[in-house]
């Protein structure tokens, strides 16, 4: 096979042209102009998560049905996904390409719906063996201490973490109502990450039961003390009687102690802090009504949140902004101005512009003031000051104490669990590279996703397996012949009058056949996912498989490089060059 | 068993005895009582021999360079218009050298229409790589589809039998049939050389290049030039069995005679008599009958010529520009030689034209009168 | 996600001469796929008497007997002869021929065999034109469609013929149409008719990039905008009565199907309104015929 043969003449040839050997030496690959080859490209999701998941590969999996498999792979970026999956802003979906097809894949579903089945597989989770590289310790066990601690944990590194209140989890436990994220499933997330060997220690705030010289047995720190102190509107009658901090507020549901309220409470804001303190009002059976000063497309807060408070009775007046707060008769009475919207301000929105003698009032009986959150950098050592409401650090999070990185709310004005997680996770690779004297900017370069400034922690584990690609997948490059329109599903939501009767999760998780359905859905952009469209269509048979194998080679002896495999890849996975000649 | 039959019947029984697999053809006169009386046989049940009735003549040796090449035995008969058409498959057919039989009812072509007795539709096709063998009588119409059939799987060329319309066609004479056994025993089963086999799969005529293309004529060429020997030795051996040869050409007459005439199929049958005729009357001539057309017996020719000086051609046939092929082909044999009788050429019974012993009469006279021909083309009863 | 079920033997290897994204070269490996290794193909002059190479070597992995332009139906209702004579009922005769080969010269053979419901498999590989010649117009050329014998000043002023309505009428067992973009379907169509004694065709749609004037990698989209446009609808007919038509959930205009190709690119308006109406107007035939 694949010899050329050769004749001295009639005497050696056969009666007729009878054929007596294959063209497997005739290497057509010598006709090429280009070049396909397989790489995988970046897709759009994993570029806009800002903790970095590997979205594509977790989807592929549920649909391999191998939700276990799943599982493992967030797990390499992500330890949070049950509370990911409930909280998340989810980024990701608004840069999914099939987003512009039909409708976007409901990732954080998916991300949930992993995260809860593979708790019911009760599988026990091993602490890290091994000896320790060395020992690191973490103020705060928000998402991003949490996230630092989890991935230094599997870098090898004993890792304390001190929570200054009694219970763990920052925000996610303070700040966040039950009713969106239940409290057992933060539990058990946290005891995933404690199950590795990661120590947490509570009731220790830092510069009161521990000072700065009590951390000096540590390689390094990180500080992620978060943004816990609630922003002041500086008007008259803040400080006064049933007028309400939205954090206090918030931790005191969340702690399950009593709250004093009147009937009807005004709440001023327009943040999530806002809307959790609305919806938490609601299903404490008493009126809310919330004040935010621009208009709806400029409210910060979840679009998927205002919606269900709307549903469940909130009550919002757009475009109004209290300038003082008087008591009249036990009442509260909020004197507010009128805004109209005015130019674009650094936050990108239009903004709010008083409408003078547009003064009006409004009466109830409490008011709780939830209109943004900040740092508090009083217990930090010196060299950590606040600069426009952030603590600055270097992009790895190092600040100008040598060993000392901070990040998540602390050092970033976007303030998402996301981000926070993303930052812990930054972290924790900058103190490795600190620790063994390594250049933390190339190391950060090889692990970005796409161009940044998301990062793959994975990929600087295991380099070969999937290696960088600044290249992201964009929908013009995607071939939509082979997907057909399909609805995006839905996790289902309790009745309002039922969802508001407690703080019971109002939310479902989808079941595996829902799962299954959305997640076929998905593009898997970039990423093979062997479809095999690239095999079946070849006209040379140049796309080697075996009967079982999906071999990802295309044989050069025989392509004639005539794209078909390109133009037919639904996902963009294989790409062109020209042929080198 | 002897039987008073056609020339259409008894190439009938030439095949029912030739145990052929797969006939394929398409009627045109005066062949069609040849496919009437095989649809009838098998129609009976008599014959399982599989005929396929295809909507033209083209398609028949298509369709039989298929059958063949799957490794059956196959015959197609056809006459003039038919054989023309299928002219292209022809040069298909022993390119592909496939032992295929076909008969040949010698009829004229158009145009105008003419449906009868005429050599021109066998002869235009001398050129496609055919084995041609001409019948005097229905006997050999028989006995030489028997012999054709073991020629061509012989040397592995295709094996053109023809024979006269009408006059061998659809006329009446005692034919000796051999039986079933005796054929047997003369012709074994046809063994392909190269069978199509799905578990050694081979491409069958696949494209070639100037780099081969000679080699395999070449090849063609050989086999041609092996068909007087082993067509030869299958006449002898035919002989031995059935008490019946024809060679590739007969000489008949006075042994020292120095004019000669030379003719074909019918033809041959009335010469004969009229050289009788010439001997008795005291003229020292010869008859040449030739069997054989394809490839053209010089050699045979030539050792019977020896010795004479002038040769009578008789053509029932025309290649307009040139005269008669068969005294074309043999002038051509003769040049290389070092005696070379003066030939004169005839033609005559072109469309059905009917060859009298007187018109043969006035050929031979006018040979012997002459000592060359007055005119390169010497036609017989022509009306001027 | 569904694997595909592609059958994986390959009966054509690759070494071959086919220019660099071939519709017919896509279409006859998977064609050989659902096949088998049990056939016997016939092969029309074509580009396919090229294609696999010349003497001593072919890319074919079954036997394949290259035959005149003519003789597609003569020559396979032969082997069938032959074969049946020695016994073999197994081995499937397939032809494959051009839309040269069955519309025009071949047209005569193909039809005396069908209406002889001879027992074979008849493949037309339709690229619209004599394409081994080098892209001449053949009676399957769409109107309007520049070759080198119908060139722009005076393209092809006729409609293609309708070679589906031809073997209808012959009344054989099974046509249907394929194309590649859709290859299941062209897998399952091959394998119900080897199910099938009789005459059965396949006319196989086969965008070809010289021909037609197209990128090489627009191959498979052409195909499929072919039939998406309705230009080359999806059917099946039993026994010349019984129509199948194949559900298509993507029509587009035709403007996205001829925008796409070189040969089309000097239509005016008004001849791709044309086109729009006579694709328009043989659906609508087509259904009517399925009604009954």
């Amino acid at each position: 096979m694949g010899k050329q043969l050769t004749f001295k003449g009639a005497s050696d040839m056969p009666m007729i042209s009878i054929s007596l050997g294959d063209m497997d030496w005739n290497k057509t690959g010598a006709w090429r102009a280009q070049r396909p080859f397989y790489e995988d490209r970046t897709p759009p999701c994993s570029v806009a998560c800002p903790a970095g998941n590997d979205i594509v590969t977790f989807i592929q999996k549920i649909t391999q049905g191998d939700v276990e498999g799943a599982w493992n792979v967030i797990k390499e970026e992500n330890p949070f996904p049950g509370i990911c999956g409930r909280v998340c802003f989810h980024p990701c979906e608004s840069k999914c390409n099939r987003g512009n097809y039909d409708e976007p894949i409901a990732i954080h579903a998916l991300e949930r719906f992993v995260s809860d089945f593979a708790f019911n597989l009760n599988k026990k989770i091993e602490k890290i063996p091994g000896v320790r590289k060395g020992k690191v310790a973490i103020i705060g066990s928000g998402p991003a201490g949490m996230s630092c601690a989890y991935h230094l944990a599997k870098l090898h590194y004993e890792v304390t973490v001190f929570e200054s209140s009694s219970a763990s989890g920052g925000l996610l436990r303070s700040g966040i109502p039950s009713y969106r994220l239940p409290k057992d499933i933060l539990d058990r997330e946290i005891s995933n990450i404690e199950a590795l060997g990661v120590e947490i220690r509570t009731g220790i705030p830092l510069g009161e039961n521990l000072a700065w010289d009590g951390l000096k047995d540590y390689q390094a720190i990180f500080i992620a003390t978060g943004a816990h102190q609630n922003r002041r509107l500086d008007i008259p009658g803040e400080e006064g009687k049933s007028v309400f901090n939205g954090l206090d507020f918030l931790r005191k549901i969340n702690l399950n102690q009593k709250v004093k309220l009147g009937e009807k409470i005004a709440i001023i804001g327009g943040g999530n802090t806002a809307i959790d303190v609305a919806r938490s009002v609601i299903r404490l059976r008493k009126k809310a009504i919330l004040l935010y000063r621009r208009s709806r497309e400029e409210m910060p807060a979840f679009k998927d949140e205002i919606e269900e408070a709307m549903e469940e009775g909130v009550k919002i007046r757009y475009l109004v902004n209290p300038i003082r707060i008087q008591q009249k008769e036990g009442l509260k009475r909020l004197e507010c101005l009128r805004m109209e919207l005015g130019e674009k301000d650094e936050s990108g929105r239009r903004s709010p512009v008083p409408i003078s003698r547009s003064n009006f009032f409004i009466e109830a009986d409490s008011v709780i003031i939830a209109a943004g959150e900040e740092i508090d950098v009083s217990f930090l050592p010196k060299g950590m000051e606040k600069r426009e409401g952030i603590v600055l650090t270097q992009r790895d999070g190092s600040t100008g104490i040598k060993g000392v990185f901070a990040g998540g709310d602390l050092t970033s004005n976007q303030r998402t669990v996301a981000h926070a997680i993303g930052s812990g996770k930054k972290a924790a690779l900058a103190i490795d590279c600190y620790l063994n004297g390594k250049d933390t900017e190339e190391a950060i370069h090889r692990i970005l996703i796409g161009e940044g400034p998301s990062l793959s922690i994975f990929r600087h584990l295991h380099p070969e397996a999937r290696p960088m690609n600044p290249h992201v997948v964009t929908f013009e490059e995607l071939n939509m012949d082979y997907f057909e329109p399909s609805k995006r599903l839905r996790e289902s939501k309790g009745p309002v009058k039922e969802r508001v009767k407690g703080f019971g999760e109002v939310t479902s998780t989808f079941t595996e056949g829902f799962a299954l359905e959305e997640a076929e859905r998905c593009f898997s952009c970039g990423t093979c996912n062997e479809c095999e469209n690239c095999y079946v269509f070849c006209p040379d048979a140049s796309i080697l498989k075996t009967e079982d194998i999906f071999s990802h080679q295309v044989d050069y002896d025989f392509c004639k490089g005539c794209g078909i495999c390109f133009s037919e890849c639904p996902r963009g996975a294989i790409s062109l060059r020209e042929e080198e000649r | 068993m002897k039987r008073v039959i056609t020339g259409n019947q008894a190439v009938a029984y030439g095949v029912i005895l030739s145990r052929v697999d797969v006939i394929s053809a398409y009627p045109i006169t005066p062949q069609t009582t040849i496919v009437e009386e095989l649809s009838e046989l098998i129609a009976s049940g008599r014959l399982t021999t599989r005929f396929l009735k295809v909507e033209s003549e083209h398609s028949a040796m298509a369709a039989l360079i298929g059958a063949s090449t799957g490794g059956v035995r196959c015959f197609t008969a056809t006459s003039s218009h038919g054989l023309a058409y299928m002219h292209e498959m022809l040069h298909w057919a022993s390119g592909a050298r496939l032992p295929i039989v076909l008969v040949n009812v010698n009829r004229a072509i158009g145009a105008p229409w003419n449906i009868w007795s005429d050599q021109s539709d066998s002869l235009s096709q001398r050129d496609t790589g055919w084995i041609q063998l001409y019948c005097e009588n229905n006997q050999e119409v028989l006995d030489t589809i028997l012999q054709a059939y073991r020629i061509a799987e012989s040397v592995k060329l295709p094996v053109m039998v023809v024979l006269d319309a009408y006059v061998l066609s659809h006329t009446s004479e005692p034919v000796e049939i051999p039986t079933m056994e005796e054929v047997d025993a003369f012709l074994p089963p046809y063994c392909p050389e190269y069978p199509i086999d799905t578990r050694e799969p081979m491409a069958f005529s696949v494209i070639t290049t100037p780099e081969y293309f000679l080699e395999f004529r070449y090849k063609i060429q050989k086999a041609m030039e092996q068909v007087p020997e082993v067509a030869k030795k299958v006449d002898d051996e035919f002989r031995s069995r059935f008490g019946r040869g024809y060679g590739s050409i007969e000489r008949y007459g006075r042994r020292d005679a120095e004019i000669l005439l030379m003719t074909s199929g019918t033809v041959a049958s009335t010469s004969r008599i009229v050289i009788q005729k010439f001997i008795e009357k005291g003229v020292s001539v010869a008859g040449i009958k030739i069997k054989r057309f394809r490839p053209f017996p010089s050699k045979e020719i030539y050792e019977e010529i020896k010795g004479a000086r002038k040769l009578a051609v008789i053509d029932r046939n025309l290649s307009a520009g040139v005269g008669g092929i068969f005294a074309q082909e043999l002038r051509a044999s003769l040049y290389s030689r070092e005696e070379r009788p003066q030939v004169f050429g005839f033609i005559s019974g072109l469309g059905g034209r009917d060859i009298t012993p007187e018109l043969i009469e006035e050929a031979v006279q006018y040979t012997v009168e002459h000592p060359q021909p007055e005119e390169e083309i010497l036609w017989l009863g022509l009306k001027k | 996600m569904k694997k595909r079920e592609i059958p994986f033997s390959e009966n054509l290897g690759h070494g071959h001469l086919a220019c660099a994204g071939c519709g017919a070269a896509v279409s006859m490996r998977l064609t050989l796929k659902a096949l088998g290794e049990k056939t016997v193909m016939v092969l029309p002059a074509s580009c396919w008497s090229i294609v696999p190479g010349s003497w001593p070597y072919s890319s074919f992995r079954i036997p394949v007997i290259h035959a005149g332009f003519v003789t597609g139906g003569a020559t396979a209702s032969g082997i069938r002869a032959a074969l049946d004579v020695r016994g073999d009922r197994e081995s499937v005769v397939a032809v494959w021929a051009g839309d040269g080969g069955t519309f025009d010269i071949g047209l005569q053979a193909l039809s005396g065999a069908a209406e002889r419901n001879e027992d074979f498999i008849y493949i037309c590989n339709d690229n619209e034109g004599y394409m081994n010649t080098g892209t001449q117009r053949s009676s399957a050329t769409p109107m309007f469609a520049w070759t080198t014998t119908t060139p722009v000043m005076q393209p092809k002023e006729n409609p293609k013929k309708d070679i589906m309505a031809i073997m209808a009428d012959h009344h054989i067992p099974y046509a249907a149409t394929a194309t590649i973009a859709y290859p299941e379907d062209l897998l399952r169509k091959i394998e119900k008719a080897k199910r099938i004694r009789g005459t059965r065709f396949i006319h196989l749609l086969s965008p070809c990039p010289p021909g037609w004037r197209i990128p090489s990698e627009l191959t498979i989209k052409i195909s499929r905008l072919a039939v998406r446009s309705r230009i080359f609808p999806l059917y099946e007919i039993e026994n010349g009565i019984s129509y199948t038509l194949q559900e298509e959930s993507h029509i587009v205009p035709v403007k996205e199907y001829l925008k796409l190709q070189g040969r089309f690119s000097h239509l005016a308006e008004s001849e791709i309104e044309v086109t729009q109406k006579n694709a328009e107007k043989a659906w609508k035939r087509l259904l009517k015929r399925a009604e009954v």
